[in-house]
């Protein structure tokens, strides 16, 4: 196999006179590179492997990702819809036909003629007039066709002109869209602002 | 020798034979490579690829403050594919995994009383094809509406997006907003502002695997999409509910045919209420006849009458004809120079007055401003007074449009110099025989109100585009009509009306210095004047430093047929402007002007 062909060693002196030395071929450089080497294979083999492994790892993560992104942006778009719906309704509800119906439903008037108090000399402009009364005692004439079926706020009978500020029985009603209150709710007394007691 | 022979040519051969496959496989390579390649890979793509459009938004239109005026909702069609629907029904799985066999009318009711619809109109448009893929079940059904069929998992039933568009205030300021029908655009400022509105639909493909699912990193966008703009309105839409609501229980309590009601901010020409009545509701078009679709306020002409007396006057006082105390005698017909016949009386019978310029406006003297005419005519010869009071006319913007350019607006009519009949040339002075809208009046006081400084009516503030730059439209220039004395001598002379003029009781307003001034205009019909009446009532306010004008006109009016019918609307507006704006009382009285000699 090897390209230097063996040179058989000759004898200097006689078998007899001393010991025949073992001798070896000392392998040329050329030899010694084309001998094959383990170690660096297995790491080519082991690290193809490995990058092999990783990637088929990858691209489970990849894929799984992707799965994740896809329900992700399905939910983010529900969500999105969600809140055009909620926006939409609100809208509709903040219209001015159904705060003007909520109002006088609850048994709110428009206010009489604006009067100023000027804070430095304590002057009052203006000419106070009575409440205006209902604005659309008359029906409302301003149509949207968005709001039919849309319920009122139901008034709180037991609240309006008491003094009290907690109703023990527990059957005040809160002004709800739903109008199912009931026992349970925190009563309250519409019309007064919170002040302390003085004497 | 004969084998060298035969191995050559066996060579040969297959050297041949290994070129002619070569030759055949790089023919086919380019084939598919250059020839076919378009063909194949699109071929290819229709395969792997989905292609979405990607709808752009509509954009909204908004009021002054934000509301949201008109809006676009996402409404959703439920379609059906009767290829894919089996009379016997369908095994629904259950989320405990067990499977409910649902039979097809099962599933027909279970649509129907989720959408409301016709269970046998729903079974028609199922059975009528069964080859067909693509049926719609039912249009436009709201989210709510939509998850709940969705979740009935019914195999043959698939959805599409539906873009639609809802006007959350309905009818306030329906006028304006006008609406969109199924071809895009109809009227109103979703029609003249579509430009900035209207958004563009993109489209963008992405590979998926053979589950439908979207391979990460593989979505091209061919074309993005683009929302459309914001149209933000100088209407305060509060204000504008308050206005159509007064406005249309005095019409009907009038039984008036219809009605306008306008405010204008004085300082910016900004319309910040502009009724019409009837109005429509944008979500209900069939709500009102077609004639009142629009905006009448910018759409109708009419003869004005007398509410145009205070633009003639203000014309005269700039050129230094009269001022507010120069003397009038105001006989009981005025007849100079009229053909036989032919006179021009008041609204009231009277015999012989003196009165000032400013007892004409208070009265409402048809024959004072005649005599006001009659006499500059005598002063400066007709054709040159004829040409200055045209031009006056002219410059306060009748006779051409508003710098709003509303959808159907008219410039109404001012007869030219060349045009006036004898009796026009007086009449136009008054508002009669010659025609305005509702708008061109607001924008007339808005000039009186801003020191002769007639800034151009704006409807539209802005369009907000969707990546935030704002543009302002172009609305015209400022013009100096006539000068700030002849604007305030004329509001001080229209401040007679409210404290001493006949509907003094029922427009005045306590603590408020108001010019304001009435008009009652007889209808034309067949070529001669009718038993109906135009009326109108416009007011400044405050009246030394006006912020705000505001104009109520009825047309036709049953129950009183005089500015009187219109006074009570003009009053209860007047006033929701002063809560509105927290304008405040004024501090100084009304300067005493006589009005009469």
């Amino acid at each position: 196999m090897s390209a230097v062909p063996a040179i058989a060693p000759r004898p200097r002196r006689r078998p007899e006179e001393a010991p025949r030395r073992h001798l070896e071929v000392a392998p040329t450089r050329a030899q010694r590179r084309a001998r094959p080497r383990l170690l660096p294979a297995l790491v080519t083999i082991g690290g193809i492997g490995v990058i092999l492994i990783a990637q088929l790892l990858l691209s489970i993560v990849l894929a799984d990702g992707a799965y994740q992104i896809s329900s992700l942006q399905s939910a983010k778009h529900d969500a999105v819809l969600q809140q055009h719906a909620l926006s939409e309704k609100l809208d509709l509800l903040a219209s001015p036909q159904h705060l003007a119906a909520n109002a006088e439903a609850l048994g709110m008037v428009a206010s009489g003629n604006a009067v100023y108090l000027d804070a430095k000399t304590g002057a009052v402009t203006g000419t106070g007039t009575s409440a205006g009364g209902s604005l659309i005692g008359a029906g409302d004439q301003v149509g949207n066709a968005l709001l039919g079926g849309t319920a009122l706020v139901t008034a709180n009978p037991a609240g309006t002109g008491t003094t009290t500020t907690t109703d023990p029985s527990g059957d005040t009603q809160a002004p709800t869209d739903t109008g199912t209150g009931g026992a349970g709710q925190a009563p309250q007394t519409p019309g007064l602002l919170p002040s302390p007691t003085t004497h | 020798m004969i084998s060298l022979r035969m191995s050559k040519r066996r060579l040969s051969l297959t050297v041949i034979a290994v070129f002619a496959i070569v030759a055949v496989f790089v023919i086919r390579l380019v084939d598919i490579q250059l020839v076919q390649a378009a063909e194949l890979t699109k071929l290819a793509d229709a395969h792997r690829m989905q292609t979405v459009t990607t709808y752009g938004t509509r954009g909204d239109i908004v009021d002054s403050n934000g509301v949201v005026l008109a809006d676009s909702v996402d409404r959703f069609d439920i379609t059906a594919s009767p290829r894919n629907v089996s009379a016997d029904g369908f095994d629904r799985i259950n989320k405990d995994g067990s499977k409910t066999k649902i039979s097809l009318a099962d599933a027909i009711g279970e649509i129907a009383d989720i959408t409301g619809a016709d269970p046998v109109a729903l079974d028609t448009a199922l059975t009528q094809d069964p080859t067909s893929d693509f049926v719609y079940l039912v249009k436009a059904v709201k989210l709510d509406v939509f998850d709940k069929v969705k979740a009935l998992n019914i195999p043959w039933v698939y959805s599409e997006p539906h873009p639609a568009r809802t006007y959350p205030d309905g009818a306030v300021a329906g006028n304006l907003v006008g609406f969109v029908g199924t071809d895009g655009p109809q009227a109103g400022t979703e029609l003249k502002q579509n430009s900035c509105l209207a958004g563009t639909d993109g489209s963008s493909t992405y590979a998926t695997s053979a589950d439908g699912v979207r391979l990460p990193g593989s979505t091209v966008v061919a074309k993005p999409a683009s929302d459309g703009g914001t149209i933000a309105l100088t209407i305060d839409s509060n204000l504008q509910w308050f206005a159509q609501q007064t406005l249309a229980q005095q019409a009907q309590a009038t039984g008036s045919d219809w009605g306008t009601a306008m405010i204008v901010r004085v300082s910016d020409g900004h319309i910040m209420a502009d009724a019409d009545y009837p109005s429509v509701d944008p979500n209900d078009r069939n709500s009102v006849d077609s004639s009142s679709l629009g905006a009448r306020s910018f759409s109708t002409p009419y003869e004005p009458g007398s509410i145009m007396k205070p633009a003639t006057v203000a014309g005269m006082v700039d050129q230094g004809l009269v001022t507010a105390a120069t003397q009038v005698d105001v006989p009981s017909r005025f007849t100079d120079g009229l053909p036989a016949g032919a006179y021009i009386k008041d609204a009231f019978a009277h015999g012989d007055m003196h009165m000032t310029v400013a007892g004409v406006i208070m009265n409402s003297s048809n024959i004072g401003i005649a005599e006001l005419v009659k006499a500059q005519n005598q002063k400066e010869g007709l054709a040159a007074s004829e040409k200055a009071r045209y031009d006056n006319l002219i410059k306060f913007g009748l006779g051409s449009k508003t710098s709003v350019g509303f959808g159907g607006e008219s410039a109404g009519t001012v007869k030219t110099p060349s045009q006036v009949d004898t009796i026009t040339s007086f009449t136009q002075q008054f508002g009669q025989g010659m025609t305005a809208t509702s708008a061109q009046i607001a924008s007339l006081y808005q000039t009186i109100g801003n020191d002769g400084k007639k800034v151009p009516l704006t409807l539209v503030d802005s369009c907000t585009a969707a990546d935030g730059s704002v543009t302002h439209p172009t609305t015209g220039t400022t013009t100096q009509v006539v000068s700030a004395s002849a604007a305030q001598q004329v509001r001080e002379m229209m401040e007679t009306v409210t404290t001493q003029g006949s509907l003094r009781n029922l427009i005045n307003i306590p603590g408020y210095r108001i010019a304001a001034k009435s008009g009652t205009a007889q209808v034309a019909a067949n070529g001669s004047y009718g038993n109906d009446y135009i009326v109108s009532v416009a007011g400044l306010i405050p009246a030394d430093k006006p912020q705000y004008a505001v104009i109520v006109t009825l047309s036709k009016p049953q129950t009183l047929k005089t500015s009187a019918a219109a006074a009570p609307a003009y009053t209860t507006i007047m006033k929701q402007v002063i809560k509105t704006f927290r304008i405040q009382p004024s501090t100084t009285p009304a300067p005493n002007i006589p009005v009469a000699w």
